[in-house]
């Protein structure tokens, strides 16, 4: 190449870190407005109905509730040029960052939308701005109790029923999270079962204490650090070689954003993190989870959002930013390809009597049921109306049974079906292999 | 910034208060930079404003009453389909209303006639997706297949399927168009009848005036409703596979095809082109630029770059790709045909099939316009012309030409000569010429070399899509026509004699020269003072 062809660009120091907006400032200049954030990828458009994959925007139509409009607005913020008010909160709150507009994005560009958007949270908290009033409320539940609903703290084992089998110690460690501990015990039941029933010894954390999905979420980053750091620690104390969880906001917080804080690999945990999908799925290859009696149901399956699109592993990044945006050292980019797609349709198919059928919007291109990320607690208008429009979808393809692999997503559909007054059926997958194996 | 009371609380009232809003934070998401296309150029820079306040009407009628309120009140207003097009389609002036139009999403599909009726908030890929499910396919036009319909078809609308399907005007059946005073203009079947089928009406054909020959960028009304001509197409569904980022549909090998033709000259590939328009053969014609295959193999910007920095002026210059789809519109056998008669064409021209997969990544479906960002971060397109076949590959390479003097702050492409594609069976060849910068760095260059393209035009007596509103009117008006300015400007006057519709289209680019400093050392043709009105 010739030398004079090209600027010799000052090149400028930059991290994958969302505890610094301005690490993101040339991610969000460089949005183009072309939407891929908000329509479904056009290789799988199905048609007229159903063509959108983000919440926010699809609730509210205004531009500034899609990622192309926070982009700008991030931008400003950045720039000092955008105070924080209360319609300017509800902007950047009102998401439940499931990461439909980042995949979005990734197919065509090398731009970090999630990370900024999660980066902007923490500057609003750094600002004294947000989180919103009822995130502060859930920071004051897990500061007293350790759980993210205020629970007694003391309860949180009461899902423990007399047939399970926790082994003192042992290789495999059951995370049960907030939401199956107290509000979904036949999640963490089935879960527990199933691990039993493959005849793999587990444990559970000697003291098990909110995972903080929600913290880190809305920007209260140095809190969800605290618990990151115990929770680490804890595990890695009882010498657990595997942590599993059946909570998709859980599995993200051990596989990504636990290292994402923590400034290291997914692989340098010290331990693997396996939502019950991964661990499911291959003991049914293996044969040593058998599925083998009938349910008897045309049922669909949602992706969650935080065991597809979000659960690439993270790698920490720091370097710099030259001529034409490039960026040494390269970056392997997490754009949603590793998520645990094929997992819960292999264990699907597999259960005999199951009648399958798919959504029209499926894999990283599906709808967010709206729960997680701080939406229902603070905008559970939004997280209804998502929850509500995806099971339109659910009616069109006619299934009786929605099932999906995360307690937040079961909670939310499930009240979502019954506000609306139709028949549906919600179920965890863990509920489902659990009737399969026992019948 | 914001629009006036009195205004406000009317605007209000015609759509309700969930959408209507002048709040800082919503206007600012309507910002028209700092990305996309054209933008940070100094166009973006100096002409886009946040809007005063964004509406979001759901029907005709909302957009009938809003723009004569506007009207009522002098309020400037922007119509706005999704925004994609840059700086262009946004606020120019302050205290303006942005009419974002996406609400307006009502679509029908008429399969015995082979027409869709689609409002401006509707996009390409879901209505190629219905059209396909009846049978009949569209052109998803090179702005991608998330550019609003309407809004493509009146400014562009082209695409390598263009080979069989022409040009994108024939396209335009019945359609409604709320003038800049809230009249309601209805043009073919529709100024007869409420039955959209057809694009011929009584009196002129007003199509003319609706689009031009590339549009007039939202200056002349908002159109809300058109009826869109289907083409048929083969029967067997096209399957979507893979994991974003590598998605593709399956193409039915019997019924559907790509071929690559490595071509030994420019010669050969101009003749390739010309005898596949001339046996009737093919449903795409195309020839990208290389630098596109860097980035559909690049798995990031910096593999971009990686590969680009293998290529050379040689091997730009001996890039002599022909892309061919093969349609079985009718049967197996068709297509079998039409393979055999490309085959022949191919082997007397000494072409080789290079390897390609059974499967389209970009044009049927989806245009991936958006993956034109990854290597600079900034893009436009300078122009896109329809020519003669062999023409339109000299308008391409005067332009890479010109463009050595401008890299940088332009990419460097080793004198890419740019996209070069049959259109309506090798009656016509279209080129684009596409231009790719980081806008953080000087883009006096870019400001430049965009005017300097009009000046090169004129010079050696070429045509150019880019006239009217796309370049300083009193630099080619004068030039083309010899008079179109002045025609185009007593159009403006005639239906929007206050100038409240996108207001200063389409004297924008020639406020942009005035105000901008920096293009004072550029600027030398004639200009009356220009006051930006309203």
């Amino acid at each position: 190449m010739m030398a004079d062809d090209r600027f010799d660009t000052a090149k400028k120091p930059v991290a994958l870190d969302v505890t610094n907006l301005n690490n993101f400032t040339y991610d969000m200049s460089r949005c183009i407005k072309c939407k891929g954030c908000y329509w479904v990828e056009h290789t799988y458009m199905p048609g007229i109905k159903f063509s959108t994959r983000c919440p926010s925007n699809t609730w509210n139509d205004f531009d500034s509730y899609g990622a192309f409009g926070k982009m700008r607005i991030g931008t400003a913020v950045a720039e000092g040029k955008l105070k924080w008010t209360p319609k300017l909160l509800e902007i950047v709150y009102a998401d439940p960052l499931c990461g439909a507009c980042d995949v979005g994005c990734k197919r065509n560009l090398d731009l970090e939308i999630e990370l900024s958007l999660e980066a902007l949270r923490v500057k609003a908290v750094k600002d004294g701005a947000g989180p919103m009033p009822a995130h502060k409320k859930v920071d004051q539940n897990i500061a007293k109790t350790h759980n993210q609903f205020g629970s007694p703290h003391e309860n949180r084992k009461k899902w423990l029923t007399g047939d399970i089998q926790v082994a003192p110690k042992a290789d495999v460690l059951y995370f049960v999270g907030c939401s199956a501990s107290y509000l979904n015990p036949e999640i963490a039941q089935a879960t527990a079962k199933i691990l039993n029933a493959c005849g793999t010894p587990f444990m559970l954390m000697p003291d098990e204490w909110c995972c903080g999905n929600t913290l880190f979420s809305v920007g209260m980053i140095d809190e969800a650090w605290a618990l990151a750091r115990r929770n680490i620690d804890a595990v890695k104390a009882t010498g657990a070689k595997t942590v599993i969880t059946s909570c998709a906001e859980g599995y993200r917080m051990w596989k990504v954003d636990y290292p994402k804080m923590l400034n290291m690999a997914t692989q340098d945990l010290g331990f693997k993190v396996m939502h019950l999908l991964e661990f499911a799925d291959a003991m049914v290859q293996k044969g040593a989870l058998k599925l083998i009696k009938p349910v008897k149901a045309r049922l669909t399956y949602h992706d969650s959002c935080s065991i597809s699109r979000l659960s690439d592993p993270w790698t920490p990044w720091k370097g710099e930013r030259g001529w034409m945006g490039t960026v040494s050292p390269r970056i392997k980019r997490r754009r949603g390809t590793e998520g645990l797609y094929a997992q819960p349709r292999n264990i699907l198919k597999t259960i005999p009597g199951v009648e399958f059928v798919e959504m029209p919007r499926t894999r990283e291109n599906a709808f967010c049921c709206g729960a997680g990320r701080g939406t229902k607690e603070a905008f559970p208008q939004l997280a209804s109306f998502s929850a509500k429009h995806r099971l339109e979808e659910v009616r069109e393809v006619g299934a009786e049974v929605l099932v999906s692999a995360c307690p937040w997503c079961k909670n939310n559909f499930a009240q979502a079906a019954k506000e609306t007054g139709k028949h549906l059926k919600v179920m965890d997958i863990s509920e489902l292999i659990l009737a399969s194996v026992r019948g | 910034m914001a629009i006036v009371k009195e205004a406000y609380k009317a605007l209000e009232a015609i759509v309700g208060p969930d959408y209507v809003s002048d709040d800082p934070a919503i206007c600012e998401g309507y910002r028209s930079g700092p990305g996309g296309y054209e933008a940070g150029c100094g166009y973006e820079k100096v002409m886009t404003k946040i809007p005063g306040a964004v509406i979001l009407p759901r029907t005709t009628e909302d957009v009938q009453k809003i723009v004569k309120v506007c009207n009522r009140y002098k309020v400037p207003y922007v119509p706005y389909s999704t925004g994609f097009y840059g700086p262009r389609s946004h606020c120019h002036v302050d205290n303006e209303l942005l009419v974002d139009l996406k609400r307006l999403n009502d679509f029908e599909i008429d399969e015995k006639h082979f027409y869709a009726v689609v409002g401006s908030g509707v996009i390409y890929s879901p209505l190629q997706e219905e059209a396909m499910k009846r049978g009949a396919y569209v052109i998803i036009g090179g702005g991608g297949a998330q550019a609003s319909v309407i809004a493509n078809l009146i400014g562009d609308g082209w695409s390598p399927l263009s080979h069989r399907i022409g040009l994108p005007h024939r396209r335009i059946l019945g359609t409604e168009i709320v003038l800049p005073d809230g009249e309601l203009l209805r043009l073919g079947s529709l100024a007869v009848g409420d039955d959209p089928f057809w694009g011929d009406g009584i009196g002129p054909d007003l199509r003319g005036l609706l689009r031009g020959y590339t549009g007039l960028r939202g200056c002349l009304g908002i159109v809300t409703k058109m009826a869109v001509k289907l083409l048929p197409f083969q029967p067997e569904r096209l399957v979507p596979t893979g994991i974003s980022p590598n998605t593709a549909l399956a193409l039915p090998e019997k019924r559907l095809k790509w071929i690559n033709y490595q071509m030994p000259s420019k010669e050969a590939q101009i003749k390739a082109m010309f005898e596949i328009g001339k046996a009737e053969i093919a449903g795409a014609v195309t020839k990208v630029p290389l630098f596109w295959r860097a980035i559909a193999k690049a798995e990031c910007k910096e593999e971009f770059w990686e590969l680009w920095g293998k290529e050379n002026e040689d091997t730009i210059k001996n890039f002599h790709i022909v892309r061919v789809l093969l349609i079985g519109f009718t049967s197996e056998e068709q297509m079998q045909y039409d393979e055999n008669v490309l085959n022949d064409i191919m082997k007397e021209l000494g072409a080789i099939a290079r390897p390609t997969k059974p499967s389209d990544e970009s044009w049927i479906k989806n245009a991936d316009s958006a993956g034109m960002w990854l290597m600079c971060g900034s893009y436009m397109s300078v122009d896109y012309v329809i020519e003669t076949l062999s023409q339109a590959t000299v308008h391409g390479e005067s332009y890479a030409e010109l463009k050595k003097k401008y890299t940088p702050p332009l990419m460097p492409d080793y004198g890419d000569p740019g996209w070069f594609q049959s259109f309506e069976l090798g009656h016509q060849g279209y080129s684009e010429f596409l231009i790719y910068w980081d806008q953080d760095e000087d883009t006096t260059g870019v400001d430049h070399f965009y005017v300097d393209t009009a000046k090169m035009n004129i010079k050696n007596r070429y045509y150019t899509s880019l006239l009217g509103p796309h370049q300083p009117l009193y630099l080619t008006g004068p030039k083309y026509g010899p008079n179109y300015h002045e025609w185009l400007l007593k159009v403006k006057e005639e239906f929007d004699p206050l100038w409240m519709c996108h207001p200063p289209v389409p004297l924008a680019h020639d406020v942009f020269v005035e105000q901008s400093d920096w293009m004072k050392p550029i600027k030398d043709w004639k200009s009356p003072k220009i006051t930006p009105k309203p």
